[in-house]
């Protein structure tokens, strides 16, 4: 049998594994571990050298560690800063201070590119201000599947923005280049793409009078003066900025470790009477909170290690890979998410790395391409298995609606953003002068 | 129903239970073969002509116990002449490295000059597998004596001897910004820092054996993907730093270097292409961090990389079995050169096979030893070891021409030569049969 056949089976089985058990067990995390199970163990009995799957399958619980350990130490860091009344002052203080809708709509997008912008997750951004910005868009008379859609939006742009962008980074260190060069490539089209998403969303919202919206927005905490509010964001993004301009004057602590300081900081600047219990109990709800999302990160890795040993990820790569060019131009933007949703990050290895050596045959501008994949990319955030960004959106709107109506809604602004992106991939000189 | 409502927290605790003894069975199994695969060591029967064993502990002595420390071997001709320094095993997930630097120690003959060789430059990165990529720990060669083992590694240093990752790299002195991963890759870190990371600690012990023994070539040798443009080429400088005028202005100015390894890169790739494709590339100036540009600037040495094709690398390959890694046989491969991505020939029926990859490196290297000598007769070194046409021979006879040139580590005529590759000297000097 051919490998192309033989890899096929095994996609077969493995997707089918993943359809079965996802009805049985409603997680997609688990679903994600049992479909790679069930593929490692088809792919033993199919091409029996592969040998016990054991090792790689614990392997690729490692994949995603290092995020997994930010997304519980990023996640620690904004619970004691809410905790402190810190997010609803400022929420208070945004509101009060600013009337227009669309100001405080781009305000809001502003502020959710940070996080991600510094971390490379998008996560982040719903972590640390997924909360105040569903709050006020609530007030803003934004419905729950709009909200959804810009801070899930919002959220993906900022894991793209710069400065660190981590396919990007991951395609550049394949084709040896150097991680410079990026930060217009990446801006220009996310200032589009989220001038487009502000528009749609705020489109036809009745906002609330501001004297409503206060009155409906949690009290001022006894004691929060602006310096507790600033202390913790100033800490960690002295950190961030230590970290990028002085990297061999400090150790290199890591993104979960700045977070667990700035938690820190976050804790002693807290103006309530909190006891160790309290602090125990944030602690447990933090994890509570972040565990399904741990338990995502990992288990894609698992399902990434079984896919690599078997051939399926080859499979894939490679048939897309193989096809015409008008067909890459075209299909770019729907497979580059939906392996990104299978992949993780990994995508710019299977599918970025090849792709950017391919547009190079080709002369083209590669640092254009890179930029422009990196955009195409962290939309599949909202696409199974994984989903990761787009489950998390879902929590913090507490949206119940179906997940497909979410995405459907989403389409726009994902389409805007595409579209500017394959325009890059085919015509990247046009872009050349910026950067 | 009281036995209903007893019985099911009691069945729910059960299948926690089992769930719990499945997952600690689970990872024990893989915790053994990591253990293993830490603490596996190999075995050379190091030729006659060995004169000296040092460590990068010796140029950089915080080095010493840590698992970035890695012997090296000096084979001096006594005859006056020039010094070549050849690097092996700086990314172990390219194991034709590894293998052609021991088949060199092994048969190695020097008649005028000196030749050092490291055969595991990044040790700890030997020690691991590549997270997510599914990679075999082991591959075996066959020789008429019996089977040796050798380890497959990753291309970072192991997580347990550095972590975590910043967010971003910066290459130091450069301050270019690179991939986070690459903060653990050796071939991103030079010049290095003697009071860095253990990887940059380790590349600063490189360009210290670079400068203190006087090296007048320096020799990196890789695998690279066939997706890769740089496969199948020789990467040589043809500019180097204006060191004083760094120092001096902190501006980064190329000049002319008095020895231009590119020359020499360029006429032994020409000379080689009647055995093998062997293109010559321009070292970047704008690329910081690896060996071809860095070792130039640093010291007084020409610097050469080589790349062998090893579609290992290349991610979209079927199954992932250790026949793969050495035999090189893949029909996706060879899919996607029928498309004309690759920058390889390559051709399924013959892979890319270890003899091959290792055969390349051992004449790859020789040949620009003839040249640098023919070039530069000042610097002149004259040395042999098995050869591409040798072990081609062989293997149109059927036989393993990698295993051949191995010699029998536990015959006792061996005894005086057998040397364990580890972090640390096993036995005393290193020497499997002091005890």
């Amino acid at each position: 049998m051919s490998t192309t056949m033989l890899t096929l089976i095994l996609l077969i089985v493995m997707l089918i594994a993943f359809i079965l058990s996802s009805i049985k067990l409603k997680s997609p995390d688990i679903s994600m571990v049992v479909a790679a199970v069930v593929l490692a163990i088809a792919g033993v009995i199919a091409v029996p050298e592969l040998g016990s799957p054991i090792r790689y399958l614990v392997e690729g619980l490692f994949v995603n560690l290092d995020l997994a350990m930010l997304f519980i130490a990023a996640s620690i860091f904004v619970n004691i800063y809410a905790y402190s009344g810190a997010l609803s002052t400022v929420t208070r203080g945004i509101v009060s201070k600013v009337g227009n809708k669309w100001v405080l709509m781009s305000i809001l997008g502003i502020l959710m590119l940070l996080p991600g912008a510094i971390t490379g997750a998008g996560s982040i951004s719903i972590f640390v201000l997924g909360g105040l910005v569903d709050i006020v868009l609530t007030h803003l008379g934004v419905n729950q599947k709009k909200r959804t859609v810009f801070i899930f939006f919002f959220a993906i742009l900022s894991a793209a923005a710069p400065p660190i962008n981590l396919w990007t980074m991951l395609m550049c260190a394949q084709a040896n280049m150097p991680y410079v060069g990026f930060t217009w490539l990446l801006l220009i089209p996310i200032i589009i793409a989220g001038a487009v998403c502000i528009v749609y969303v705020g489109w036809g919202a009745k906002p609330e009078s501001k004297e409503a919206i206060l009155a409906q927005l949690p009290e001022k905490t006894e004691g929060m003066t602006w310096w507790r509010i600033l202390l913790p964001v100033v800490v960690i993004a002295a950190l961030f900025v230590l970290a990028v301009y002085a990297p061999w004057n400090l150790p290199v602590l890591g993104l979960p470790l700045m977070f667990v300081i700035s938690a820190i900081v976050a804790l002693l600047c807290n103006p309530k009477k909190t006891t160790v219990k309290d602090y125990g109990e944030i602690l447990d709800n933090t994890m509570e909170q972040v565990f399904p999302l741990v338990a995502n990160v990992l288990s894609i890795g698992v399902l990434q290690s079984a896919m690599a040993a078997t051939g399926v990820r080859g499979l894939l790569g490679s048939t897309f890979l193989g096809l015409p060019l008008i067909l890459i131009y075209c299909l770019i933007v729907i497979v580059g998410p939906i392996m990104q949703g299978c992949f993780n990050y990994g995508v710019s290895v299977v599918l970025g790395g090849p792709l950017i050596f391919m547009f190079n045959t080709f002369g083209m501008d590669v640092t254009v391409i890179c930029a422009a994949l990196s955009l195409i990319f962290p939309m599949g955030d909202g696409l199974p298995p994984s989903r990761i960004t787009g489950r998390l959106a879902c929590e913090e709107t507490k949206y119940k609606g179906s997940y497909t109506g979410f995405l459907k809604s989403a389409l726009l602004p994902m389409l805007v953003l595409g579209v500017i992106a394959v325009i890059m991939i085919v015509t990247p000189a046009t872009f050349d002068f910026l950067y | 129903m009281a036995n209903t409502v007893k019985s099911s927290p009691s069945k729910r605790l059960i299948s926690k239970i089992i769930i719990l003894v499945v997952v600690l069975v689970i990872g024990a199994i893989a915790a053994a073969q990591f253990w293993q695969l830490r603490h596996f060591k190999e075995e050379v029967v190091v030729s006659d002509a060995l004169t000296d064993v040092k460590w990068f502990s010796d140029y950089v002595p915080s080095l010493k116990g840590t698992w970035l420390d890695t012997p090296v071997f000096f084979f001096d001709s006594g005859v006056e002449g020039g010094t070549v320094f050849i690097n092996g095993g700086p990314h172990p997930y390219e194991p034709a490295s590894t293998m052609a630097a021991y088949l060199m120690m092994e048969n190695i003959e020097v008649t005028k000059g000196k030749v050092i060789i490291c055969p595991r430059s990044n040790y700890s990165g030997s020690t691991e597998g590549m997270l997510g990529d599914a990679y075999p720990m082991y591959f075996h060669v066959e020789s008429e004596w019996g089977t040796s083992k050798f380890r497959i590694g990753d291309r970072y240093t192991h997580p347990l001897d550095q972590w975590p990752d910043p967010f971003v790299y910066v290459n130091y002195p450069s301050g270019q910004s690179q991939a986070y991963q690459d903060i653990r890759n050796l071939n991103r870190t030079y010049p290095g820092r003697e009071d860095g990371t253990p990887t940059e600690r380790a590349a600063y012990a490189v360009l210290e054996i670079i400068r203190q023994e006087n090296v007048d070539l320096a020799i990196d040798m890789h695998e690279a993907e066939i997706l890769y443009p740089v496969t199948s080429t020789y990467v040589a400088p043809a500019t180097v730093l204006d060191r004083e005028h760094f120092e001096e202005t902190g501006e980064m100015v190329y000049v002319e270097p008095e020895r231009n390894s590119l020359d020499v890169a360029m006429m032994a790739g020409m000379n080689l292409s009647g055995q093998f494709l062997m293109k010559s590339e321009a070292s970047p100036s704008s690329l910081h961090g690896l060996s071809h540009r860095e070792w130039a600037d640093w010291s007084d040495a020409m610097t050469i990389l080589m790349e062998t094709p090893e579609i290992f690398i290349d991610k979209i390959t079927g199954p992932r079995t250790e026949a793969l890694m050495t035999e090189g046989k893949d029909e996706f491969l060879q899919k996607v050169t029928d498309a004309g991505l690759t920058y390889f020939p390559y051709d399924m029926e013959f892979g890319t096979p270890m003899w091959y990859r290792t055969g390349r490196h051992l004449t790859g290297a020789l040949e620009t030893l003839t040249w640098a000598s023919m070039f530069y007769p000042d610097i002149a070194v004259e040395a042999t070891w098995p050869t591409f046409l040798e072990m081609q021979e062989l293997e149109n006879q059927g036989i393993d021409s990698v295993g051949y040139f191995l010699k029998n580590p536990d015959d006792p005529a061996n005894a005086d030569n057998v040397y364990v590759i580890y972090k640390e000297p096993v036995g005393e000097n290193m020497l499997k049969w002091s005890e």
